[in-house]
């Protein structure tokens, strides 16, 4: 294995280095898309051809510390890939200058079937995406411009842009693209559960209760195969001391206020906290809030929730064991997602 | 096999001679914009203006978009791919390329069309490193007008109009048509450029369809329904000043 990724960065390197020496166009990726799973974004790639370049020049944007004023701060410092790339362990994330995030970091797993980002969907486009946390004063509080320079100071990165967009140039545009690639190919699909969907693998006795449990009182927001139908719910929070209204401040709805994106279940096992503040901390403190904790008061919670959610004792640790059979260990592991090596 | 390359070269020869020729097929339009308010030239920062309201200001930032130009005349002719940043710190004036003929009708979007809104990164004119564009939730000021009144009862008297939004029910993004007389139609000529001048009255941004105070709306940031109000005066903003074809 560890041969093999060597073997495989020297093949990268190798690829990028004849690019850059004008001897080859960027060779072209295919996204997997795992069988019997809906299509993808047709939008996604559609004006940004994924390529191998793109792609390896994407991973080396994403945990470069130089995209933040600090110096310190990369996309990778609160996606973190053992975490299913979320914030391991924290509620909030740290931004510059010992600042904070109000949002819990979500997962970046299969963002390639997503069509609008952040936990209110404020962000249409993946390729915009990144510019939030690049210059949100509590995030990573730069300007696109240092970037832009920094990365230009930076010898190794105008041949990775020529070997991925055919020149040296160094614009928004290109640097977006190019962490678009890499965020946009992060797919996760082989934990135990896609392996039993397989048939390469078998649930438990107790994982196979816990699926049942799923499948009756979770399935319709958390939808499989990507664990989420992709739309904006109350699911009973409170107000948060943020005041974070959710999707209202972006459509200006009432009827929004309080939705939030449902988020996929995969990778749960490791992404804790939960919910789009980071409030709870545990899977069975999620299934409490879910089974007696809903504040039935609010008139835009979701009428699949208006009664909350029936369960056992028993079965509350049940779903739990069926919920740790959506970790990918591979996804978490992958060399090819992690941190670049040139 | 030797007549086939031949003929393949002529015919690569006979594309290569029409996409060369295309440039000079066209001739240039030339925007000229000149902005007042008050009946004075905008001057940013030092100069002092009256509202047709009554309040003081100044002006800090004025920028916005004009994109998707048309001429219903031939309606063949749009340029959808043409989107202009208009900022009065840096420029003032762009061209775009119109096929010869006499339009009598003219007409373009003050703002960005709702499918480039949606389409990701841009750049050019709607790179975002141009401070027109917001990243929270997606979208691209559209008109900005900053500055400093006393009438302002914001943080350090500041007015701070962001104009943006794109969505059903938020579009703030105005169509600007222009009827020309039939015997002064706008003139283009290939190989020349016509000038349009056009005029800018910020008076009518504070009133003209809705009057707007600076003490009671001294700040709009998001796609609500101030921002549609503002922008119901976008349809009275503009007018053209002059035409005149120059023998270049």
């Amino acid at each position: 294995m560890k041969i093999n990724a060597r073997i495989a960065y020297t093949g990268a390197l190798f690829l990028v280095v004849l690019c850059g020496a004008g001897l080859m166009k960027p060779t072209p990726r295919t996204l997997k898309v795992p069988e019997g799973w809906p299509a993808p974004n047709k939008n996604l790639f559609s004006k940004n051809p994924l390529t191998e370049e793109g792609f390896q020049l994407g991973r080396k944007l994403f945990h470069d510390g130089n995209l933040s004023k600090d110096g310190y701060v990369s996309c990778a410092s609160c996606h973190q890939q053992f975490a299913g790339f979320s914030t391991f362990d924290h509620d909030v994330s740290h931004g510059v200058n010992n600042t904070f995030t109000t949002r819990n970091a979500p997962t970046l797993a299969n963002m390639a079937w997503h069509s609008a980002f952040h936990w209110d969907g404020g962000v249409n486009h993946i390729e915009v995406q990144a510019v939030s946390p690049i210059t949100a004063h509590n995030e990573m509080g730069e300007t696109l411009e240092n970037v832009i320079a920094k990365l230009n100071a930076d010898s190794s990165y105008p041949p990775l842009f020529k070997a991925a967009f055919g020149n040296e140039t160094i614009n928004s545009q290109r640097l977006l693209k190019a962490l678009a690639q890499y965020t946009g190919s992060l797919v996760s699909a082989n934990s135990k559960y896609d392996k039993v969907k397989r048939g390469e693998a078998v649930f438990s006795n107790v994982e196979q209760k816990g699926y049942e449990i799923f499948k009756a009182h979770c399935a319709t927001c958390h939808k499989e195969p990507l664990f989420t139908d992709l739309t904006y719910r109350n699911n009973g929070l409170p107000l948060n001391r943020f005041n974070d209204v959710g999707r209202m401040a972006i459509t200006g709805k009432k009827e929004d206020s309080l939705k939030f994106k449902v988020p996929t279940l995969r990778n749960i096992q490791v992404s804790y906290p939960y919910m789009h503040d980071g409030s709870i901390f545990s899977i069975p403190q999620v299934i409490d809030h879910y089974s007696g904790g809903i504040q039935k008061d609010q008139y835009t919670l979701d009428p699949v929730l208006k009664n909350g959610i029936a369960i056992t004792q028993r079965q509350k640790y049940e779903l739990m064991y069926f919920l740790f059979t959506l970790t990918d260990s591979t996804f978490l592991k992958d060399p090819a997602y992690g941190m670049p090596t040139y | 096999m030797k007549p086939c390359i031949t003929s393949f070269g002529i015919l690569l020869l006979v594309v290569l001679s029409v996409l060369n020729t295309t440039g000079q097929t066209h001739g240039t339009l030339k925007f000229t914009l000149i902005h007042t308010a008050n009946g004075k030239p905008v001057e940013l920062n030092t100069t002092t203006y009256n509202t047709p309201n009554g309040e003081e200001y100044t002006i800090k930032k004025l920028r916005y978009y004009f994109s998707n130009f048309k001429f219903p005349d031939n309606p063949t002719l749009e340029d959808a791919d043409n989107y202009q940043l208009i900022d009065q710190a840096r420029s003032t004036s762009f061209s775009i390329p119109v096929l010869p003929g006499k339009y009598t009708h003219i007409e373009w979007l003050l703002g960005i069309d709702s499918l480039r809104h949606c389409s990701g990164a841009q750049e050019g004119a709607l790179d975002p490193m141009n401070d027109m564009f917001w990243t929270w939730n997606t979208g691209y000021v559209v008109f900005k007008l900053d500055g400093t009144s006393t009438s302002s009862t914001a943080d350090r008297n500041r007015i701070e109009h962001h104009i943006g939004g794109f969505r059903f029910g938020q579009n703030v993004s105005t169509l600007l048509s222009f009827e020309l007389p039939n015997d002064r139609p706008l003139e283009i000529t290939a190989g020349k450029t016509t000038e349009i001048t056009l005029h800018l009255n910020l008076d009518r941004y504070w009133k003209s369809k809705e009057t707007i105070l600076i003490a009671r709306e001294p700040v709009c940031t998001v796609p609500d329904a101030l921002a549609r109000k503002i922008a119901s005066n976008f349809p009275y903003l503009f007018e053209i000043e002059d035409i005149k074809v120059h023998e270049n």
